[in-house]
């Protein structure tokens, strides 16, 4: 068990190792998905949000690893 | 130059960038193993990663090239490509912005021979099990990525099952091209490349695996991308703009300057030992 564990653990780092990042990723291929095919929104929204989810995500994991960290002058 | 050319090129040109960061973080311990076991030991476990590699990349990207539609391998391989090029460009601004230190070839080097010399490692002549496998897993290690790398772009780069297999041979050809030229500058320098900007090239790759990612995964949910392959020149630059943006932002959190960073790791691993 704890070896299928850390092959699963070794997996996620290999390709991600940032639940945010990878979460992020999940949501936009979802979202972007629902858009164009059940909703047939028009390419540019369904554009649009996809990108701005992936960018969101960076920005969001970002601010974590500053987090607590004071701002320098 | 065709329509097809332009992806086939930047298909090249990443897979070359992203093979060199991870050669040139394998070099340095295979220069390890050289330097404290012997050349012999160090070059076989290096020759055989690479063989091991050569065989992943034509197995798996044959599979890919003639099992797999291109709708599924595209939203597949836009899907790690955007996983894969977000964790670098995260690494990056984080080290552009000074929050996080810069990886340092110089200080890890010390630190690899240290290791090796506490394990009783020494100079000889006899190939050496131990130097064999320590060149081995760092070469595998670090040329995994590369493999990924040069399946996922070339497979996913065109649409014809031809012009895919086409593609791998691109990425493949990037990424020997790489290989060359570090083992070169290596067998020259038998130092390690402390000068390669490999921040910069992590930068440049996360930016270009990104952008292949968003459009490749987009095409592959739907979307029907304005201007077609040209438009992947507008995510380059939309997401070379983004990025910018992010490291001035983060700057004032940063404690490292570049120069400061390279030298408190120095010091760490000094320490260390």
């Amino acid at each position: 068990m704890n070896r299928v564990l850390g092959a699963l653990k070794a997996t996620y780092n290999f390709f991600s190792g940032d639940a945010i990042l990878l979460g992020a990723a999940v949501l936009a291929f979802a979202v972007g998905w629902l858009l164009a095919h059940p909703l047939n929104a028009p390419d540019a929204v369904v554009a649009v949000v996809f990108v701005a989810i992936i960018v969101a995500s960076l920005f969001v994991t970002l601010r974590r690893e500053i987090a607590g960290r004071p701002r320098q002058r | 130059m065709g329509l097809l050319s332009g992806p086939l090129v930047g298909v090249l040109i990443a897979a070359f960038l992203a093979s060199t960061v991870e050669f040139v973080e394998a070099f340095t311990i295979v220069l390890v193993v050289g330097v404290t076991v012997n050349w012999k030991s160090a070059f076989i476990g290096m020759a055989a990663a690479t063989l091991t590699l050569v065989v992943l990349v034509g197995v798996f990207g044959t599979a890919l090239v003639i099992f797999i539609p291109l709708p599924v391998l595209r939203t597949a391989v836009g899907f790690l490509l955007i996983l894969f090029g977000l964790k670098w460009l995260k690494k990056s601004v984080l080290r552009y912005a000074g929050v996080k230190a810069l990886h340092d070839e110089e200080a890890i080097y010390e630190e690899q021979q240290a290791e090796m010399r506490a394990r009783g490692e020494r100079p000889s002549n006899a190939i050496d099990p131990f130097g064999v496998v320590t060149s081995y897993k760092s070469v595998l290690l670090e040329g995994l990525e590369v493999a990924f790398i040069v399946i996922t772009f070339g497979s996913a780069s065109a649409s014809s099952v031809a012009a895919r297999a086409s593609g791998i041979t691109y990425a493949a050809v990037g990424a020997v091209g790489a290989l060359i030229l570090v083992a070169a500058l290596g067998a020259v320098i038998r130092a390690p490349l402390q000068r390669v900007p490999e921040n910069t090239l992590k930068f440049v790759v996360g930016v270009m695996l990104t952008s292949f990612g968003t459009f490749w995964g987009g095409e592959g949910i739907g979307i029907n991308w304005p201007g077609e392959d040209w438009f992947l020149l507008a995510l380059i630059a939309f997401y070379l703009l983004a990025t910018f943006v992010l490291i001035t932002w983060l700057r004032p959190y940063g404690k490292h300057s570049a120069k400061a960073a390279g030298a408190n790791e120095i010091a760490a691993a000094g320490e260390g030992h």
